[in-house]
C-alpha cells in the first residue's frame, strides 16, 4: 500500500519537476544547465511516480516508449552534429537560428538540438535503469536460453552433494 | 594550504574507496567505486588553479574582453572534464547496481556474497573441496562451468525460494569442523 | 588497386564518419526494434552488416591515403573548425587505419556469425546495436588526438561491452561481469588520474601539445604519467599482474562475444601503448626496457603455462590472447632500442604481428564456438571426436591453431619471424630464447585443443542447438570463419607488402615531429616552463 502522503506530494512536485526540466533544457546552451541535468530532473519526476504509483503501473504507461526515446535521442545528437558537415561548416560546427514571434525571441542552433539528444538518450536510459531496479527481474524478463531450442537435460549431471552420499 | 587540505582529501577517499572495494559486501563495492571515483574527480578538479570566487560565467557577454582583463577566472576545462567523468561514472554505476541486484534476484536474497561465492567455487572446476584430486575435478563432467550453471538457472527458475548451501562440500566449513 | 583508391578524394571532414555512423545505425537499430518480430532481426542484421562494409571500405579509403608518399601522410581533422588545442581534434595515420580496417573487418566476420549463432532472446535484447557502439567505441579510441576523448571513447567500447558480456544474464555471466566491470572501471579510473596529472603539470591535453611539453617537463612528471598509463592501459591490454579480469570473465558469455572481444578488445589497450609511449616517453622506452621486456616475458610464459591445464575450450584460448599480448609488448620494448639495424622494424613486426593475431584470434574462438554449440559443452575431458562428424570445421580449425603457433606458411610464421629477428639485431638473446619457448610452447597447447575437441571417439555433453545442422546456419557461421583463415594464409603467402605497410606505419607511429606539425597546436599558446612551479 502506498502511502498516502507520497501520493499528495506526487501531485504537486512531479509538475513542478517537469517544468523545471524544461526550463534546464531550453536554457542550456549557454547558461548553467543542459540536457543531462534536465534529463535527471525529468527523470526524478518519474522516480517519484514509481514511488508513489508502483513500477507496474509506470512501466505499463511509458514502458514501450523507452527504446524509441533512447534511439530519437541517439538519432538527434548525431544528426545535430552532421548538420554542419552539409552546410560544409564542418562537423559539430555549430549553426544558430534566430526565432522571433512576438514576445518569444528565442535562438535556435544545433548545440539546442544535441541537448535535446542527450536529454532524450539519458532520460530513456535513466528511467530504463529505475524500472529494472524497481520490479522484480526474474518475472520481467523471458527466460534465457544458449541455444535456440529448450535445453533437453537428457544426463543430468549428479550434484556434487548428492556424490558425497 | 587549499591545496594540502585538497590532497588530503583526495588520499582519503583513494583509501576509504579502495578499501570497500576489497571488502566482500555487495553494496559496500558500490560504495567504494563511487568513493574512488569521487576521489579521482577532485583530484582533477585541483588540477585546475584552485581560485575561491572565480566563476568561469561571463557576467556580460558583449564586452567579455574587459571582464577577462579585471578579474580572475577558474580554469573551465577541469570542471569540463569533470562533468563527463560523472556522467560516465553514474551510467557505470547505475549498472553494476543492476548487475549485483540481478544477482541477487537470481541466487535468492538471503544469500550473502560470502555464501554465494562458496555455492559457486562448488562447481568451480580448480575448487579441490573434500580433499579431491585436482586432475579428477578437472576432468570430470561436473567440471563444466557453463552448463552447470545453465542447469543451475533451470533450478532456481522453477524453485522460487531461496538456495540450499550444500554443507558438505564447503572449505569454510570442513575447516572450522577440524 | 592502391592508385585507385588514392584516386577518389578524401575529405578530412569524413574522418568523422568512423564514429557518427556506427552511433547513427546504432540508433537506427534500436528505432527498428519496434517493428514486427521476425522483421527485426532480419533489418537489424543487415543493417549492421551494411554499416560494419562501409566501414571497410572507409577504412581501405583512409589507409589509401595515409600510405601517399614516401613517408606517408596523416589526415588530420579539427571538430567544428576550433583550432587545435582547443577543439577535439582527430588524426589517421597508416597505423590508425590498418586498426580501423582489422576491426571493421571482425565486426563483419562477427555479424553473419552471430545470426548463425546467437538465440532469438539474445538478438532481441540488442546485440547488433551494442556491437555498433563498441565498433564506434574503437574506431573513436583509434583517430582520438587528445587524452581526455580518448578516455571518452574508452568508456565508450567499456560500457558496450559490459553490457553485451552480461547479454543474456545467466549467473556465471553476471558473476563475470562483475568482477570484469569492476577491475575494468578501476583502470579506467588511474587513467582519468593520469589525465588529471597531465593536465596539472603539462596545463594541456592534447597529444600533439603534451608530446612537445613532455620534452621540457621535469622527469618526476613524466616518470610518474608514463607508469599510471602503462597500469592503465596495461591493464585494458592483459599485461602480466593486471591481466586476471580477462580469464575470469571471458569463458561465461555466448561464444560470439567471446570471439568477438577476444579479436578486437586487449587490442585497442595495446594499440594506445604502442601511440602513446613513442609520441610521449621515446627515452624512458629505452630507460624503461628491461621493465618493459620483464613484463612482456612473464606474460608470455606465466599464461602460456596457465592454458596448459585449463579444462575448458575458452578458457584456454583466453588464457591464449594474454600470452600473445606479450609478444606485441616485446615489439613495444625493443622499438626504440639504438642498437636496431633498421628502425623501426621492431614496431613494423609488432604491428604484424596485432594484425595476424586478431585475424587467427577470432577464427579460434569461433572455431571454438562452434564446435562448443554442435557438442553441447566446451569442457575437453567431456567431448571429443568431432573431426568424424565436422571434418571441414576440423580442418579449419586446424589450420587456424598452427597459424597461431607459427607454422609456415601462415601469417603467425611470418610474424614470429620478424619480430624473432627484429629481436636479435638487437642483442636480446634472452628474449629470443623466451619468445621461442613460449611458440613451442603454444603449439603444443594448440595440438592438445585440437586433440581433444577433433580426435578420437565421438562423445558429447547434451547437444542443445547444432548451427551446423543446417545448411543456411552453417554457411553463417563457417563462412566468415573461412574468410578469416583464408586472410591469414594470404598475408603468410604475400608478405612483402603487408612488411611494406608496416614498415610506413611504424616509421609514422615514430616519427614525432610529423605528429606535431600536422596538428599543429597553436603556437601563442606559450609553452610556459614554469608552469610545474606551485602557482603564487
Amino acid at each position: 500500500m502506498i502511502e498516502l502522503y507520497l501520493r499528495l506530494l506526487d501531485r504537486v512536485l512531479t509538475p513542478l519537476l517537469l517544468l523545471i526540466g524544461v526550463v534546464l533544457l531550453l536554457r542550456g546552451h549557454d547558461a548553467p544547465g543542459g540536457g543531462f541535468i534536465a534529463a535527471l530532473m525529468v527523470s526524478a519526476a518519474i522516480a517519484l511516480q514509481i514511488l508513489s504509483n508502483g513500477a507496474r503501473l509506470v512501466r505499463a504507461r511509458i514502458g514501450r516508449a523507452l527504446q524509441p526515446l533512447i534511439a530519437t535521442g541517439l538519432l538527434l545528437g548525431v544528426g545535430s552534429a552532421l548538420l554542419g558537415v552539409f552546410t560544409g561548416q564542418g562537423f559539430f560546427a555549430g549553426i544558430w537560428w534566430s526565432i522571433h514571434w512576438g514576445p518569444i525571441d528565442y535562438k535556435i542552433g544545433t548545440p539546442v538540438l544535441f541537448d535535446l539528444g542527450v536529454f532524450l538518450a539519458v532520460t530513456g536510459a535513466t528511467i530504463a535503469f529505475m524500472l529494472g531496479l524497481s520490479t522484480n527481474v526474474i518475472e520481467t524478463t523471458d527466460e534465457p536460453r544458449l541455444g535456440k531450442r529448450p535445453v533437453q537435460h537428457a544426463a543430468q549431471p549428479a550434484r556434487r552433494g548428492e556424490e558425497a552420499q | 594550504m587549499t591545496t594540502i587540505v585538497l590532497g588530503l582529501l583526495v588520499a582519503t577517499l583513494l583509501a576509504t574507496g579502495s578499501y570497500m572495494v576489497m571488502r566482500r559486501g555487495q553494496i559496500k563495492l558500490i560504495l567504494g567505486l563511487g568513493l574512488l571515483t569521487h576521489g579521482v574527480n577532485l583530484m582533477l578538479f585541483g588540477s585546475g588553479a584552485l581560485l575561491r570566487g572565480a566563476t568561469p560565467i561571463f557576467k556580460d557577454k558583449d564586452n567579455f574582453a574587459q571582464e577577462l582583463a579585471t578579474r580572475a577566472f577558474a580554469d573551465p576545462l577541469p570542471q569540463a572534464l569533470i562533468l563527463t567523468a560523472i556522467v560516465i561514472s553514474f551510467g557505470l554505476t547505475a549498472f553494476i547496481v543492476v548487475l549485483v541486484s540481478r544477482r541477487d534476484a537470481l541466487t535468492g536474497s538471503d544469500l550473502v556474497p560470502g555464501e554465494l561465492a562458496r555455492y559457486i567455487n562448488a562447481q568451480d572446476p580448480f575448487h579441490t573441496a573434500g580433499g579431491q584430486d585436482i586432475s579428477e575435478v578437472l576432468f570430470s563432467d561436473a567440471s563444466d562451468d557453463y552448463d552447470i550453471l545453465q542447469f543451475e538457472l533451470d533450478e532456481i527458475y522453477d524453485r522460487k525460494e531461496p538456495l540450499p548451501v550444500d554443507a558438505t562440500d564447503t572449505t569454510v566449513e570442513s575447516s572450522t569442523a577440524e | 588497386m592502391l592508385e585507385l583508391l588514392q584516386s577518389i578524394p578524401f575529405q578530412p571532414t569524413w574522418l568523422a564518419l568512423p564514429v557518427a555512423l556506427p552511433m547513427a545505425a546504432a540508433g537506427l537499430l534500436l528505432a527498428v526494434a519496434r517493428l514486427g518480430f521476425r522483421q527485426r532481426f532480419r533489418l537489424q542484421r543487415w543493417i549492421a552488416g551494411v554499416v560494419a562494409g562501409i566501414h571497410v571500405l572507409l577504412a581501405l579509403l583512409i589507409l589509401a591515403h595515409t600510405l601517399a608518399g614516401d613517408e606517408g601522410a596523416r589526415i588530420v581533422y579539427q571538430m567544428g573548425s576550433w583550432p587545435a588545442p582547443f577543439g577535439i581534434t582527430l588524426i589517421a595515420d597508416s597505423f590508425t587505419a590498418i586498426m580501423l580496417l582489422m576491426t571493421a573487418l571482425l565486426v563483419v566476420a562477427v555479424v553473419p556469425y552471430a545470426a548463425g549463432t546467437l538465440d532469438h532472446h539474445r538478438e532481441s535484447m540488442g546485440f547488433y546495436p551494442l556491437t555498433l557502439l563498441l565498433l564506434m567505441g574503437m574506431n573513436g579510441a583509434y583517430l582520438a588526438g587528445d587524452l581526455f576523448n580518448l578516455y571518452v571513447f574508452f568508456e565508450v567500447l567499456l560500457t558496450s561491452s559490459f553490457v553485451l558480456l552480461t547479454l543474456g544474464g545467466t549467473p556465471g555471466q553476471i558473476n563475470g561481469g562483475i568482477r570484469y566491470v569492476v577491475l575494468n572501471l578501476m583502470a579506467s579510473l588511474v587513467f582519468l588520474s593520469a589525465a588529471g596529472v597531465a593536465y596539472g603539470t603539462l596545463g594541456t591535453l592534447n597529444m600533439a601539445q603534451m608530446a612537445q611539453r613532455m620534452d621540457i617537463a621535469p622527469d618526476a612528471v613524466r616518470i610518474l604519467l608514463a607508469g599510471l598509463m602503462l597500469v592503465a592501459f596495461g591493464s585494458k591490454a592483459g599485461l602480466f599482474p593486471l591481466f586476471f579480469w580477462l580469464p575470469a570473465s571471458y569463458h561465461t558469455p555466448h561464444p560470439v562475444v567471446t570471439a568477438l572481444f577476444g579479436g578486437t578488445l586487449t587490442k585497442v589497450g595495446v594499440y594506445t601503448l604502442f601511440r602513446l609511449f613513442p609520441l610521449f616517453f621515446p627515452g624512458l622506452l629505452v630507460a624503461w626496457q628491461p621493465l618493459i621486456l620483464t613484463i612482456a616475458a612473464l606474460t608470455m610464459l606465466i599464461s602460456v603455462l596457465a592454458a596448459f591445464v585449463q579444462p575448458t575450450i575458452r578458457r584456454l584460448i583466453s588464457f591464449d590472447i594474454i600470452s600473445q599480448v606479450g609478444f606485441m609488448l616485446l615489439a613495444l620494448g625493443i622499438a626504440l632500442d639504438p642498437r636496431a639495424p633498421v628502425t623501426g622494424f621492431a614496431l613494423a613486426a609488432g604491428i604484424i604481428f596485432i594484425v595476424h593475431n586478431m585475424l587467427v584470434k577470432t577464427a579460434l574462438l569461433m572455431g571454438g564456438g562452434v564446435a562448443e554449440l554442435e557438442m553441447g559443452s566446451g569442457n575437453l575431458g567431456a567431448i571429443g571426436g568431432l573431426a568424424a562428424k565436422r571434418p571441414y570445421l576440423a580442418g579449419l580449425f586446424f589450420v587456424a591453431a598452427f597459424s597461431l603457433a607459427g607454422i609456415p606458411p601462415s601469417s603467425g610464421f611470418v610474424s614470429k619471424l620478424s619480430l624473432l629477428q627484429a629481436t636479435i639485431g638487437v642483442h636480446q638473446y634472452w628474449m629470443a630464447a623466451v619468445s621461442l619457448l613460449v611458440s613451442l610452447l603454444t603449439m603444443m597447447v594448440m595440438i592438445r585443443l585440437w586433440q581433444y575437441i577433433f580426435w578420437g571417439e565421438f562423445t558429447t555433453g547434451h547437444a542443445q542447438w547444432t548451427p551446423l545442422r543446417k545448411p543456411w546456419a552453417s554457411w553463417l557461421t563457417l563462412g566468415p570463419i573461412t574468410v578469416l583463415v583464408a586472410l591469414s594464409l594470404t598475408m603468410g603467402i604475400f608478405f612483402r607488402p603487408v612488411l611494406h605497410v608496416a614498415q610506413k606505419a611504424a616509421n609514422q607511429v615514430l616519427d614525432r615531429t610529423g605528429y606535431i606539425a600536422a596538428v599543429a597546436p597553436l603556437a601563442d599558446v606559450p609553452v610556459e616552463p614554469e608552469f610545474w612551479e606551485p602557482p603564487q
